[in-house]
């Protein structure tokens, strides 16, 4: 895998002033190197190898030939995951150029072409208006997966803040802010966006909000967690010692160094945020017609599950795929990091 | 009693009841004409007595009581004066065996059939009749169907235990039909002693061949025969008691699960059935059955405070950019039917405008280049720089996307903006949209007096067309009223007042066991004669 392949050349657990796992997102063949750790249960001895090098880096670039074939190596030994980033690849480029993946028009049908089986020349079939699927689901990847990582920050941001807030303030504000989240993580999350998007309206980007807001209290656990670790560690007391203010304390030794279990978390996230995403806009809270949306596509070929199990059946497995990729990328990002 | 489509909305108080109807109706917007009243018969031998008949219908009733403004499922336990034949659309006699009408539609004389019992053991008198349409008057905006009917009353005398005279301060020639509607349903006093709300959750007691046992919102109702009842009306299967000892209607709103318990045998009878599940229905050797609504068809009703809108030539352009045939070709069966007029052609009074409503978009561009929208760069038509974006409000969106591919190749942007009920409501109030998508069932053509005299639903006013409409409404020969309810249908297709889109249906599909099922004339089901063998 390619994490193993890292270790040779750079420290795990070096740079702590970096966020690397921010890499998390691009989805790169190199996992970001050191802090996909969501337990954080070494905070400890990672405190006392911070210590040391806040601010080192490693010198990445200057064998960049080498790692890439490594890179090349893991994969090939391992299928699973090379498989699940070419989903992830696939799909991306969906988002960013659907006109070189689909020649279709995605939103006007040639009605005498309705609900049509998959072929040659309709790859995932025609939906009730004579739409081409597979244009529909090329056209809808971008603002599915726009939904995702909208929905992905919103937590993040949202859980960094209040875990921030809680861990470093500490006392009533901790107390207060924490058992708020505790009652958010109470409410079963689909139910609690539901919830959310009745209120600030229909609209893919309000549910990405929705679900973002249903999502911020584990973000802000670890958050805090981290914080409490590492607002203890040596070089942060150092920093208080030689005279730095709380602000700047917490902006350049404790959130870069808190931050990185939260985009390990948030990379494990990615599926599960897609999945409730298409959930909501399945039950009809997203995309307005005709805009094809994953979600909204399984919702509009669910009366014709009998009459054309295609329509149900391609998004599904799009969504299905997107979500497993994800999971088995963060996961390697995860088991990276043990090593 | 109604099913959803069947909605007589009212100007003014009845708007929100308009609206709640609208919303409902397209979901059972399957269509189909009157093919077939009812599916075996005497065919299959003679009837056999008994049996519980179970029976999925698609939607959750807001309320069982008829009288108010809910939509509800015909449970054969309230009945009105009088029934329509719904093969002829004749008013024939029910509770009233006779009646006089007074030569300008001012004064109905109902002479009420001896011996008749409500459930609850008091018997059917006049007083009775006179308090059901003081309480109904009562009701106010709840009952808003039958308000509309009861609009212009000025007094109801009972000069014996068996007569009943109800005059009007105007002509209002729709009432003889209006009586047989389920919304003039008669109930006993104890019944209308209850609170509405109670009433709605089924506590109802009438004269027909049921009762309700048992009502658990959102997923049951059972009802069950009534014995001793004798007073069927003569368009009725048989007479006698039912012949069903029960029938459990559990509500479904799901369409795939309603065809897939109908096909492993779960439930008799299911409602709605959609087009794309129809063939599927058939193969499985079930019967479907489907009668047209009558009323006003599916429309777009345009907003005609809006200035764009307020141009009859966008509307009109509009009106011949839909292809109506592609709509029923695409969503619907071959045995489902375009709309060639405002309304069905299940109406009494209806006439055939089929040519006016003909799709005919060069003529449409024509209209609009006329206007001064010219096709913009991404095709969509604009003016002075706007665009020629509308928005339809709606509850459910059958063949609206189509609509909305139609418009596009013409240059006109639809935006659809699907809300929920109450959304619908308050929006439709506001005036906040460009097209409202609905319909409005009722078997008699003053259903285009009470939806656009005065115009209160779209803002618009037009004198021939209020004439006509008042017209209809004032004689009791069928030819008058017929001659000007086609005056009216044709003033607003051809104006686009109102933009007809399809026939709406109800579609049943019913086991081979089951016979006798019909339809009554406002197309729901009726459980009376129906039978399992």
């Amino acid at each position: 895998m390619a994490g193993s392949t890292d270790l040779a050349d750079a420290d795990p657990r070096g740079d702590h002033t970096d966020p690397g796992s921010r890499q998390a997102f691009t989805i790169t063949s190199r996992p970001g190197p050191s802090h996909a750790d969501p337990s954080g249960s070494d905070g400890g001895v990672r405190g006392s190898d911070a210590d040391t090098d806040p601010g080192r880096r490693p010198a990445a670039g200057a064998r960049i030939g080498p790692r890439v074939l490594l890179a090349l190596v893991a994969l090939v030994r391992n299928p699973g995951l090379a498989g699940s980033i070419l989903v992830i690849g696939v799909v991306l480029a969906w988002a960013v150029v659907p006109g070189w993946f689909s020649h279709q028009n995605p939103l006007q049908g040639v009605t005498a072409q309705r609900l049509q089986a998959p072929s040659s020349r309709h790859l995932f079939g025609t939906d009730h208006l004579g739409r081409d699927l597979y244009a529909r689901m090329v056209h809808g990847a971008a603002l599915s997966l726009e939904a995702t990582v909208v929905a992905v920050l919103v937590a993040v941001l949202a859980g960094a803040v209040v875990g921030t807030v809680a861990g470093y303030l500490q006392g009533w504000i901790d107390t207060a802010l924490m058992r708020v989240m505790d009652v958010l993580l109470a409410i079963p999350g689909l139910l609690l966006a539901l919830a959310v998007v009745s209120a600030i309206g229909f609209g893919v980007i309000h549910v990405a909000i929705a679900v973002g807001v249903v999502s911020v209290a584990s973000y802000a656990r670890v958050m805090r967690a981290q914080v409490l670790v590492v607002r203890e560690v040596g070089y942060v007391e150092a920093a208080r010692g030689g005279g730095a203010r709380g602000a700047r304390i917490l902006l350049t030794h404790v959130i870069p160094n808190a931050a990185g279990p939260l985009l390990a978390l948030a990379a494990l996230d990615v599926g599960t945020v897609l999945l409730t995403v298409s959930a909501l806009s399945f039950l009809g809270f997203g995309a307005e017609p005709p805009t094809p949306e994953w979600g909204a596509l399984v919702a509009s070929g669910e009366p014709y599950l009998y009459a054309a199990w295609w329509l149900t059946t391609f998004p599904g497995l799009t969504v299905a795929a997107v979500v497993l990729s994800t999971n088995r990328i963060a996961r390697a990002l995860e088991t990276d990091s043990h090593h | 009693m109604s099913r959803p489509v069947r909605r007589r909305p009212r100007t003014g108080a009845a708007l929100a009841a308009v609206v709640t109807a609208a919303v409902v109706v397209l979901a059972a917007c399957s269509s189909g004409h009157a093919r077939s009243q009812s599916v075996g018969g005497s065919a299959a031998g003679p009837s056999r007595q008994g049996g519980t008949l179970r029976y999925a219908l698609f939607y959750s009733p807001t309320c069982l009581d008829p009288q108010q403004a809910g939509e509800g499922p015909d449970l054969g336990v309230v009945e009105s004066l009088t029934a329509q034949n719904p093969n002829t659309g004749a008013v024939v006699a029910s509770l009233a065996a006779s009646w006089e009408v007074r030569g300008d539609a001012t004064s109905f004389t109902f002479h009420l059939r001896p011996n008749v019992t409500f459930s609850d053991g008091s018997a059917l008198t006049s007083t009775v009749v006179a308090q059901n349409l003081n309480a109904i008057r009562r009701l106010g905006a709840t009952a808003s169907h039958a308000g509309a009917y009861l609009a212009a009353l000025t007094s109801v005398d009972t000069p014996d235990p068996r007569t009943v005279t109800i005059t009007f301060n105007r002509p209002n020639a729709q009432f003889l039909q209006a009586t047989a509607t389920p919304a003039l349903a008669i109930e006993s006093a104890a019944s209308l002693a209850r609170p509405a709300g109670e009433r709605c959750a089924g506590k109802i007691v009438g004269t027909g061949p049921f009762v309700v046992d048992s009502y658990t919102p959102n997923q049951q109702i059972v009802i069950k025969r009534r014995a001793g009842y004798a007073w069927a009306p003569s368009s009725a299967g048989h007479q006698g008691p039912a012949r069903l000892d029960q029938v459990r209607i559990a509500i479904v709103t799901n369409e795939t699960t309603r065809t897939g318990s109908l096909l492993s045998h779960q439930f008799d009878v299911i409602s709605n059935v959609t087009p794309q599940d129809e063939p599927r229905v058939r193969a499985g050797g079930f019967s479907v059955l489907s009668r047209t609504d009558p009323g006003v068809v599916l429309s777009l009703w345009p907003n005609e405070k809006r200035p764009t809108l307020a141009n009859r030539d966008i509307r009109v352009a509009i009106s011949r950019a839909i292809d109506r045939q592609d709509i029923i070709a695409t969503l619907y069966t071959p045995q489902y039917k375009p709309a060639t007029s405002v309304l069905s052609s299940t109406t009494p009074g209806y006439t055939d405008l089929g040519r006016d409503l003909a799709r005919d978009p060069a003529s449409a561009r024509a209209l609009l280049d006329a206007a001064g929208w010219k096709p913009g760069p991404d095709g969509i038509r604009v003016r002075g720089g706007q665009r020629l974006t509308l928005d339809v409000i709606f509850g459910l969106p059958r063949s609206l996307e189509l609509i909305q591919q139609q418009l596009h190749a013409v240059g006109v942007d639809l935006r659809l903006r699907q809300l929920s009920i109450s959304e619908l409501q308050a929006q439709f109030a506001a005036g906040n949209y460009d097209f409202f998508l609905g319909n409005s069932a009722r078997a008699d053509p003053d259903v285009l007096r009470t939806l656009f005299a005065g115009f209160t639903i779209t803002g618009a006013s037009a004198d021939p067309l209020t004439a006509a409409l008042n017209g209809q409404a004032a004689s009791v020969d069928t030819a008058v009223r017929n001659r000007d309810a086609a005056i009216a249908q044709r003033l607003l297709v051809t104006d686009a007042h109102d933009i007809p889109i399809t026939e709406l249906a109800e579609v049943v599909a019913a086991s081979d066991k089951v016979h006798d099922l019909r339809f009554n004339a406002n197309a729901s089901l009726n459980f009376y004669d129906a039978w399992l063998s």
